[in-house]
């Protein structure tokens, strides 16, 4: 699972850097002169991007940041500024570059399905960063050698040289995956290639890896700047409503993708559920066939989940979707017993999502299909709803065949940040792909 | 014939602790030795109060010009005379006194319990509930098997029973003078029974009917039972004041009820409905006919409806959720 680098707050102790990269040998000098290179020339145009309490005056999260244009047009993430954007009375926005000035920012637009925000320093005539053209068409060969730039942990203005490895794979949101240090505070910082030019921006990594980072591609952040030079500038009281907006935009594109994609027949024992063939569904399978004591019912269960996490604020975290299977057969269960095990089993993890979202509700039901070849099922569906976002909804649809006693087929589909019609119509398919396999 | 009456005086908890046959057409009560029927309580005067017929032949009590004078058994005014025909006890300093005409109808005779009949009751209700709890456990088991799972539970209960019927018999050897434990092991039993079948009915139409809320809701009918149970040891006892204890158990019941109620509310109005499909049953236990997927989508609007409306309300802290705050 991704997690996003959020903009930790300085208190964080610094992580242990063990390994310095091992860098082969490059012609035309040392390796660090491009380095040395590269930074001189960022040193004026990047920032730190600090998210203040209104009230204390003091940070509460930091980030970083890059200027793009000489009236001070700049990009960082998201993420850095969700705080201000979606509560703009109790926050404000600050930068402080690195010769030590500092002044106050504007937002004026955002992108929360790329992570990307675009803010303005109230200065003209400055040195800016220019977009890589390579980067804009998507033509930067793996093994390239960049450079990420920020302020992780509020330690200092840094650099850190790294390789492109190109688009992830099995990833619904295009991300460049960047094999090099990313840590909390370089968030929204930029990613230039050896010329100083920008070709992503930081965005995130992996907790369970080591120097896996991600970046947002550079044709996104010219894409929002493009649009906040042109388009509406996002008036602040209405920001919660944009982010809405922006949500519910994202979940219809994601759920079409996902229909686009097609779904193919997965067979489970006897039964039969539907796989996605997007590429960016990972499936995963877990058996208790290794427990011990022995299991009295066999339990193999295949989890498939679009690795997406869209960062709302610090307390929502969207737009995922599990598919889960799990084939119960009892071993020397009879059968009331084995009911017993699978009521057990059938609950769906539940995520605790905070009163952001409002309390659950659920309705029941036996489910027959008309055409032949599928189970009777007993179904659940339960919806929360968010409070801050209409229209959008968190969705468990819980099934269970109820042919047969002693085996089942218990399926379970969770949707995050999606619209009533998008989960139905995924919760239609889903239920009615439950069949006997022939 | 008429002539004789029967003087009873009362112990402190209300049982008759002396019964004197008087065939004179007087009788006279009070401390001194003189007296018909002697009473050793301080508060009473020497030459209390006489006992007599009046003309029509009823009997009445006369104060003999006592200090702390003469009361109905149930009344608070102090009277000089008075007439026995409409009930038949009166108070005379702490002492309670009944007189009884020879005419005085007596109860029916109560057919007698057959010896041990409540001990085989109770031993047959006890292997029906030790039968019905096996089987709930063993369909319950669904890791490993083990003796020791299948006992515990049923060793913990079977010492609840014994306890509180202990309990009961303690009462009813304080109040009716007999332990009486077989009678409470019986109505113990019975109320477990009871409370077995009602909460399998709860898991089992839950299922059938898919309605995992009913199993939830099931759990206050418990304290009904247990009040009904309740009741049933009462009035085994028989204690004067029934509905005094009645009325303090049911609202100790009430009490229970109502704050586990509370706390389920509570806990639904900050989590609402858990996604789970709550306790199964094998199919053939289904009640519910079924619908079709398209039919049941639809009726998800009704859930819909009910989450657009939740979020219109401001959220308030919960009684047992901590702040979402941000931190």
């Amino acid at each position: 699972m991704i997690r996003r680098i959020l903009a930790l707050a300085a208190t964080l102790a610094a992580m242990p850097f063990a390994v310095a990269q091992p860098m082969p040998e490059q012609p035309g000098g040392p390796l660090s002169s491009a380095a040395e290179r590269v930074y001189d020339l960022a040193k004026p145009r990047i920032l730190q991007v600090r998210t203040l309490l209104q009230a204390a005056g003091r940070q509460t999260t930091l980030g970083s940041g890059f200027v793009v244009s000489a009236d001070g047009y700049a990009i960082t993430n998201y993420h850095v500024v969700s705080s201000f954007a979606l509560d703009p009375k109790t926050y404000r926005l600050e930068y402080l570059a690195p010769d030590g000035s500092k002044g106050g920012l504007a937002l004026l637009a955002i992108d929360v399905a790329h992570d990307l925000a675009v803010v303005k320093i109230d200065r003209s005539g400055l040195p800016f960063f220019e977009f890589a053209p390579r980067a804009l068409d998507g033509t930067l060969p793996k093994g390239e050698r960049m450079y990420a730039m920020g302020n992780p942990l509020d330690l200092g203005f840094t650099i850190v040289e790294g390789t492109n490895n190109g688009l992830v794979d099995k990833s619904y949101d295009e991300r460049i995956h960047f094999s090099g240090a990313i840590n909390p505070g370089m968030s929204g910082g930029p990613v230039t290639d050896s010329d100083g030019r920008i070709v992503g921006v930081n965005v995130a990594k992996r907790l369970d890896g080591e120097q896996v980072g991600f970046l947002v591609p550079a044709r996104f952040a010219a894409a929002l700047l493009e649009r906040a030079r042109r388009g509406p500038v996002l008036v602040l009281d209405k920001a919660r409503e944009e982010v809405g907006r922006q949500l519910d935009a994202w979940q219809s594109g994601f759920y079409e993708a996902l229909a686009r994609a097609g779904f193919r027949d997965a067979s489970f024992g006897p039964y039969r559920g539907m796989e996605s063939a997007a590429p960016w569904m990972t499936c995963w399978a877990f058996t208790n066939a290794d427990q011990v004591p022995k299991p009295r019912a066999a339990i193999n269960t295949t989890r498939c989940s679009s690795v997406t996490g869209l960062f709302v604020s610090d307390r929502i975290l969207t737009g995922r979707v599990d598919v889960t299977y799990s084939y119960h057969k009892s071993i020397d269960l009879n059968a009331f017993q084995f009911a017993h095990e699978v009521s057990q089993q059938a609950g769906a993890a539940s995520f605790d999502r905070g009163r952001r979202l409002t309390e659950q509700e659920c309705t029941d039901d036996f489910l027959e299909g008309p055409p032949a070849g599928r189970p009777l099922l007993r179904a659940r569906w339960c919806m929360r709803a968010y409070r801050e976002f209409e229209g959008l909804y968190d969705v468990t649809v819980l099934a269970l065949t109820q042919d047969r006693d002693r085996e089942a087929l218990l399926a379970q589909l969770v949707m995050q940040g999606v619209s009533h019609a998008n989960a139905v119509a995924l919760g239609k398919r889903f239920l009615e792909s439950i069949r006997w396999a022939r | 014939m008429g002539a004789v009456m029967w003087i009873e005086v009362l112990s402190r908890h209300g049982e008759v602790a002396a019964r004197e046959r008087i065939e004179a057409p007087e009788a006279r009560i009070g401390r001194a030795f003189d007296n018909d029927v002697v009473i050793d309580d301080p508060h009473v005067a020497a030459h209390h109060v006489r006992i007599f017929r009046a003309d029509d032949g009823e009997l009445v009590a006369e104060d003999l010009g006592s200090v702390n004078g003469l009361y109905p058994e149930h009344g608070a005014s102090r009277v000089q005379r008075l007439p026995l025909a409409a009930g038949p006890g009166m108070r005379i300093g702490r002492t309670i006194l009944r007189v009884h005409d020879a005419s005085h109808s007596v109860a029916p005779e109560k057919p007698l319990t057959p010896p041990r009949a409540h001990a085989t009751w109770a031993a047959g209700l006890g292997l029906a509930v030790i039968a019905l709890l096996f089987g709930i456990e063993w369909m319950g088991t669904t890791t490993e098997r083990s003796t020791n799972v299948m006992v515990l539970p049923l060793l913990g209960f079977a010492t609840f029973i014994v306890l509180w019927s202990g309990l009961w018999a303690l009462l009813s050897r304080l109040f009716f003078g007999q332990a009486r434990f077989a009678l409470q092991l019986r109505i113990a039993l019975t109320a477990c029974l009871a409370f077995l079948l009602w909460d399998q009915m709860g898991e089992w139409l839950s299922y059938g009917l898919a309605w995992p809320q009913l199993d939830d809701d099931a759990t206050y009918g418990v304290w009904a039972l247990v009040a009904v149970a309740c009741y049933g040891h009462l009035v085994s006892i028989g204690p004067r004041h029934m509905r005094i204890a009645m009325g303090v158990i049911v609202a100790l019941l009430a009490a229970g009820a109502a704050m586990q109620y509370a706390g389920k509310a509570e806990a639904r109005r900050v989590a609402g409905e858990p996604a789970t499909l709550g306790e199964l049953k094998p199919p053939q236990f289904r009640l519910r006919p079924a619908v079709t997927v398209d039919r049941f989508l639809a009726d998800t609007g009704t859930a819909k409806r009910a989450v657009d409306e939740a979020r219109k309300r401001e959220p308030t802290l919960g009684l047992f959720s901590e702040t979402d705050g941000s931190d």
